[in-house]
């Protein structure tokens, strides 16, 4: 009953004019980002964190997650039109909407992806609502070893989940941890790695700057190799005879909601998962266990449902480790979490009990936010078609006036604007190389609150790691390292395993 | 043969290996500018926690390298180009220009720099008019001044063209 009254105070907080005017903006932008090739939620939410600067953190986190919301839905658009998915989140809609869309059928597919978004978002939130406090009331907790050990985890599932080459998962989680110890020693005050005795590394490398760099400057490089500003859309009929025999299609797709829905939210609770995997996973299970797996991949329904209702439940998922745990469960989240750190919040269960406004504002506005999406998407077809024939060389120059002038404005340093580009160009060469970025930016952001955990830890054990161990002192951090551990070595016998997740993901 | 055919994946695979081991072991003895020891009386250095994450990013390309070396890297075995003609004469003009627009930044100004940039750019690469080019290229930073410096209140760098702006000032805030 409390969670009943929590969440109505959160949607009337969402109802807020500034927070309802910026959570249908964000809706539109998060579309728009989701649609264009090359861009996705994590590239949308890292260049609009500083624009946020200036209003309330609810509004400021209200906004960005209907950007990450809207970009999910925003996904299938050039998924479906053009045969390039607009983000990661969105590559497995290509698999059966781009077929659709060539038989002509491109309106069933676009329906298909936006009912599927909205019932996969519907359930995860709910699932949210439900799972959020108790777990909160956990975590409440936790202390420094715990915390921890999280920490630990969320970098292991990286290596045990990820998929991919260990050494370089490792060597990215490391450099994003080594990137985040730069600047002032927290507990002895000195200088660490300060190159050349440049001042600007004294405060340290903001995450803001890894992140604009590698998913800004990087993915605009990445898209402009790959489209060279190309792209071949597809013909599409709008009327309502079209509608009604999409919304038709759907009858056949019960199966893939549910199999998106809850498998995408579980999914996207793991840290190293996320919207991506899920959408594959999804895909590949309802594949599995259709009557009619053979048309999968010819231009069925289903097959455009799995992956959509995965990413929107998932996305929503992944925002549960976040404010519960404090512990990002996709690239967006952890972008997401930096951004809390930016106005005053400390991310974890404390902000159920101090933030109230904040956490249910949040979770009110997902419920609000996905209906607004899925309107704003069917409403506006013709307005993003339009949209995606505007050249990537006019787009591009526009997306680097936002990366250079976002990466400029958090510390007003030029010196933030030199090191964003070197990410940005290490990022694009390092993930032609296939050397995951994604871990990276999680470790900046982790890296200052591990240290901090593990440094606290070590003064409450007079230097003993043995702490993190203890089954009889601390349990559930002892717990929570020998699963960590376990997804280290995981990898190791890792042959069947990753034999089966190549499996998932080309199927 | 072109420079792009040259440097395949394989190629650019192993150079970045070196260069990452190389840049870890300059990280490592930058740390240790700090004290790298960590015990129970003194608790930990400085320097403890970035040179044993340098390490452990040493210890993680050496083991990429040995994969590359035993070819059970994808990339050990590729010797496609590491990027095609046309795709490097996009990125290669794209990174060049963006160096030359933050250089530019610091002293010309972020306004007059992003025109120039936007003009040089569209110009390049897109087949629009001179005229779109132009507006498009003026509109641009007029945008971003109203953004940043109107709304959020953040001023951007405005280097020798600082002067031209105080009139503007004086309007905003008369």
């Amino acid at each position: 009953m409390d969670v009943f009254i929590l969440l109505l105070e959160g949607i009337f907080v969402s109802f807020q004019p500034l927070n309802l005017g910026l959570l249908i903006f964000g809706c539109l932008i998060g579309l728009f980002v989701g649609a264009m090739p090359g861009l996705g939620s994590v590239n949308g939410v890292a260049i609009l964190i500083p624009i946020t600067f200036i209003i309330p953190p609810t509004a400021a986190i209200i906004f960005l997650a209907a950007v990450y919301y809207g970009a999910m839905y925003g996904g299938a658009i050039s998924s479906v039109m053009l045969g390039i998915p607009g983000a990661s989140t969105a590559v497995a809609t290509v698999f059966d909407g781009r077929p659709l869309a060539v038989k002509g059928e491109a309106m069933t597919a676009l329906t298909a992806a936006a009912v599927g978004s909205f019932v996969g978002g519907t359930v995860s939130v709910i699932l949210f609502t439900l799972f959020a406090p108790p777990l909160a009331e956990v975590a409440l907790r936790f202390n420094a070893p715990e915390t921890f050990a999280l920490m630990v985890m969320a970098f292991a599932t990286f290596v045990g989940l990820g998929g991919d080459d260990v050494p370089k998962t490792i060597f990215s989680i490391l450099i994003g941890l080594a990137l985040s110890t730069i600047g002032l020693d927290l507990i002895t005050g000195k200088p660490r790695l300060i190159f050349f005795n440049i001042p600007g590394f004294l405060h340290g490398i903001n995450f803001l700057v890894l992140a604009i760099g590698i998913y800004g400057i990087g993915e605009m490089l990445w898209t402009l190799e790959e489209t060279k500003g190309k792209v071949q859309m597809s013909k599409l009929s709008v009327n309502m005879k079209e509608v009604g025999r999409a919304f038709g299609a759907l009858k056949k797709t019960i199966m893939a909601m549910n199999i998106g829905s809850f498998l995408g939210f579980f999914v996207g609770i793991l840290p190293a998962a996320g919207a991506t995997p899920a959408s594959l996973m999804s895909y590949g299970i309802t594949k599995q266990l259709s009557k009619n797996s053979k048309e999968f991949g010819s231009g069925v329904p289903a097959g455009v449902v799995a992956p959509e209702c995965a990413n929107n439940s998932a996305s929503t998922g992944s925002m549960l480790p976040m404010l519960t745990l404090g512990i990002p469960g996709s690239p967006t989240t952890a972008i997401l979490l930096g951004g809390m750190i930016l106005w005053g919040l400390t991310p974890g269960p404390l902000l159920f009990t101090q933030e109230p406004e904040f956490v249910w504002g949040l979770i009110g506005s997902l419920y609000i936010a996905n209906f607004f999406t899925l309107v704003l998407n069917i409403a506006l077809i013709p307005a993003f078609l339009m949209v995606l024939r505007i050249p990537f060389a006019i787009l591009a120059p526009v997306i680097f006036v936002l990366c250079v002038t976002g990466g400029y404005a958090p510390t007003q340093s030029l010196h933030d604007v030199w090191l964003m580009l070197l990410f940005g160009f290490a990022g694009y060469i390092l993930r032609k190389l296939d050397y995951p970025v994604a871990p990276a930016v999680l470790s900046i952001v982790l890296g200052p609150l591990a240290e901090k955990a593990l440094r606290q830890s070590l003064i409450l054990s007079d230097g003993s790691m043995g702490i993190f161990f203890d089954m009889s002192e601390k349990p559930i951090a002892a717990i929570i390292m020998y699963i960590a551990i376990v997804l280290l070595i995981m990898p190791a016998f890792g042959p069947l395993y990753r034999k089966f997740f190549k499996k998932a993901q080309t199927t | 043969m072109s420079i792009t055919n040259k440097i395949t994946v394989k190629r650019a695979e192993i150079a970045v290996a070196v260069i990452l081991a190389l840049c870890s072991i300059a990280l490592m003895i930058k740390s240790a500018e700090n004290r790298i020891t960590w015990n129970a009386e003194e608790n930990m250095g400085a320097g403890f926690l970035p040179f044993y994450l340098s390490l452990g990013m040493f210890i993680c390309t050496v083991l990429t390298i040995i994969k590359f070396v035993l070819k059970r890297s994808p990339q050990s075995k590729d010797d496609s180009p590491f990027i095609d003609a046309e795709a490097f004469k996009y990125i290669a003009v794209t990174i060049i220009s963006l160096v030359i627009l933050v250089l530019a930044i610091g002293y010309l100004g972020i306004y007059f720099s992003l025109i120039f940039f936007l003009a040089f750019y569209l110009r390049y690469f897109s087949s629009k008019s001179v005229l779109f080019i132009s507006v498009f290229s003026l509109i641009t930073p007029v945008l971003t001044f109203l953004f940043f410096e109107w709304l959020l209140k953040i001023p951007l760098p405005q280097g020798i063209s600082e002067p031209l702006f105080y009139p503007v000032y004086d309007f905003m805030y008369s």
